[in-house]
């Protein structure tokens, strides 16, 4: 079927109309913005790289740049970990269609709660006197209450928490496309269950692993409302920054921080696709 | 072997009278020295609700051609994954080499398969796919390489071992998954439809191809298929299934032309059946009425006075000749017929006769330079009682 001219106009327009005010309007203004100058607590409109000089000679955006890039990495490899036997199980161990369905409902469940609630759900649960340090004191693990709060720790157990769905997913789905009789292949070849994952699932289902951490990885990059409130200022990570800057008007510095985050997610699509190109199709 | 429970049990199941039981003629002819390399004992598989497999029994002698065949859902499948491991039956027992397989994975038993649609690794190359079983018995690399390039010319693929899977043509790859298999050296190589996919002109290259192999290698092939034609030019023997049982087992054409029940000959070939009532049966015949005609059949010796039986009559065995010339030939039966449709197709010519009641097929070979009988013409139709069979009335 063909659709003409007029016709794709009228259908791609009001995506058009949100994609420009929502995006392209409001970068046009941050990438005018990094141009202007931030001086005793107002943007001077003038042209120049002096915002840009200045923030790529500051050691502290390295630090945040640090703390970002750990921290996304970090989330990133515990949601695939936690959440590639959680796709596989999901995948091989469950054999009723309905079953299937409830668990997967139960695993997205989390996205239903805003992500502020979930937050505060793990400042309870991760505080001094929160279920976490109460179990492990009871089971005789530590003697003192260990500070899950307020550190890189608890801002990666939430994210990872927040995010595991979006790496489940993916990955779930290309294990469903698998094709189960090359698993039996591999079987009848001679090899057992570890031989059959190494050489026939892990690596047919890598495309899922890729594109989990993809999603994973842009999300974290971004994750400003959990290391805002489980960091308690001691994570500081580029989101953070660019929201400080924005309120104290530091318009210019945030203009800055805020394209070089956009440029890290961008470098990391393009590398993960790259990776995805080259994997087999399964 | 010979007070195999299983074996009786298959008998007795069958709807069909007990005088003749379904036994495979395989206890009854002599083994080769090999022996037996498959032994089914009374297997039963379900899945829910669904017997897909119902106390089949059946042996497969070293180095035969074994052919499971009948129609989708007939558990022919699931009996050959049954052999390889993948499905447990939940009665009977499978025996490999005269070992009893138990709950034995795949991995351990002496057994590749063919898959239906080949479950090539689409992440391998040509040469890794088929150096995966070697390399899974943690075998030389040395070895690998030798063993992968003599299988690849054994398939006649030499040169494609650096290709990808999805470089290569469907028959290609079907050589690949052969190979694949048959560079383990198994024991038994379980085919579950490995042609289905394949247009004609190939399938028939490939059949040959696997007559072939079948033949050099000496390997024991279970096959599994739909098609009767396929089943009839390739095996040694053909077991033919429906609804989960297993009806006859025997050479094509044994099969061919003493179907034991009306499916049977249905299923293979074309065939003439005419419902009846016995009438008399003694000496080498039988007569059966139906309707208000009488026809004779070669006797099998279950047949009694007063029973609903079947006639099979092969159309190719049916004489047609002008009314005019009076009857068929001595001891034959004459039915008075009108020729209703007729087909030429070059070496035979097809009549349907219409005979009062009954429709009857027949295929004349066709002899140069004789006149074809016309549509709405008055024949005779005959056949010699011994070239007819009767078979079950299910």
């Amino acid at each position: 079927m063909r659709i003409r001219g007029a016709a794709v106009v009228i259908l791609l327009a009001p995506a058009m109309a949100a994609m420009a005010v929502l995006y392209v309007i409001p970068l046009g203004v941050y990438f005018i913005n990094s141009f202007h100058r931030f001086l005793d607590g107002r943007i001077l409109p003038v042209w120049t790289l002096q915002t840009y000089v200045e923030y790529f000679t500051d050691s502290f955006t390295y630090k945040v740049m640090g703390t970002t890039l750990r921290l996304s990495l970090l989330v990133t490899a515990l949601a695939i970990v936690i959440g590639y036997p959680l796709a596989y199980a999901l995948h091989t161990r469950v054999r009723s269609a309905s079953v299937k369905g409830l668990l997967a409902l139960l695993l997205f469940s989390p996205l239903l709660v805003s992500v502020v609630v979930r937050t505060y759900g793990w400042l309870i649960l991760l505080a001094g006197t929160g279920l976490v340090n109460t179990l492990l004191r009871r089971l005789g693990v530590i003697d003192q209450p260990i500070n899950l709060l307020f550190n890189m720790t608890g801002v990666v157990i939430s994210l990872t928490h927040i995010l595991l769905p979006f790496a489940i997913f993916p990955m779930y789905s290309v294990m469903s496309r698998l094709d189960l009789s090359l698993k039996e292949a591999a079987h009848d070849l001679g090899a057992g269950w570890w031989d059959t994952f190494k050489h026939v699932t892990l690596p047919l289902t890598m495309p899922g692993i890729v594109a989990g951490a993809l999603i994973c990885f842009t999300l974290a990059l971004s994750a400003f409302v959990t290391p805002r409130l489980l960091g308690g200022g001691r994570v500081q990570v580029m989101p953070l920054m660019v929201y400080n800057n924005t309120v104290d008007i530091n318009w210019p510095t945030g203009a800055v921080s805020g394209l070089v985050l956009l440029l890290m997610s961008i470098a990391a699509v393009w590398t993960l696709n790259s990776l995805l190109r080259r994997l087999p199709s399964v | 072997m010979r007070s195999r429970p299983g074996a009786a049990d298959a008998g007795s199941r069958s709807s069909f009278s007990p005088e003749a039981p379904i036994e495979t003629p395989t206890s009854a002819e002599p083994a080769r020295a090999s022996g037996a390399d498959v032994e089914i004992r009374a297997i039963t598989k379900r899945f829910g609700q669904v017997v897909a497999v119902d106390t089949v029994s059946f042996v497969v002698r070293g180095g035969e051609f074994f052919s499971l065949l009948g129609p989708s859902g007939c558990g022919k499948t699931t009996t050959l994954r049954v052999i390889g491991g993948f499905e447990h039956a939940d009665a009977g027992e499978v025996l490999i080499a005269g070992r009893s397989m138990g709950q034995m994975p795949p991995n351990r038993r002496e057994t590749n398969m063919v898959f239906q649609r080949l479950a090539l690794f689409p992440h391998y190359t040509v040469f890794d796919n088929v150096a995966f079983g070697l390399r899974m018995k943690r075998l030389p690399e040395d070895d690998v390489h030798r063993r992968v390039g003599d299988a690849l010319d054994l398939v006649q693929m030499p040169g494609l071992a650096a290709r990808r899977i999805s470089e290569l043509s469907g028959g290609q790859q079907q050589r690949v998954a052969l190979a694949r298999a048959l560079v383990n050296r198994p024991r038994v190589l379980l085919l579950d439809e490995p042609l289905s996919s394949l247009d004609l002109k190939l399938r028939l290259q490939m059949q040959e191809e696997l007559k072939r192999l079948q033949r050099e290698l000496g390997t024991t092939f279970v096959y599994v298929t739909h098609d009767q034609g396929e089943a009839l030019a390739m095996s040694d023997r053909v077991a033919v299934m429906d609804g989960g049982r297993l009806l006859q087992v025997g050479p094509p054409m044994e099969i061919y032309e003493q179907p034991r029940t009306r499916f049977v000959a249905n299923f293979i070939g074309d065939a003439n059946l005419i419902d009846g009532i016995v009438e008399s049966a003694d000496g080498e015949a039988v007569t059966v009425r139906a309707g208000g005609h009488k026809v004779s059949a070669r006797r099998q010796g279950w047949e009694r006075s007063g029973q609903s039986v079947t006639v099979c009559v092969r159309p190719e065995r049916v004489r047609v000749v002008a009314a005019a010339s009076g009857g068929g030939g001595a001891g034959s039966d004459a039915l008075r017929a009108r020729v209703e449709d007729r087909a030429f197709s070059g070496y035979l010519v097809k009549y349907r006769l219409a005979i009062d009641g009954l429709r009857l097929h027949a295929a004349v070979p066709y002899v140069s330079g004789t006149s074809l009988h016309q549509i709405g013409e008055d024949v005779t139709a005959s056949w010699d009682p011994q070239q007819a069979v009767t078979v079950a009335n299910e």
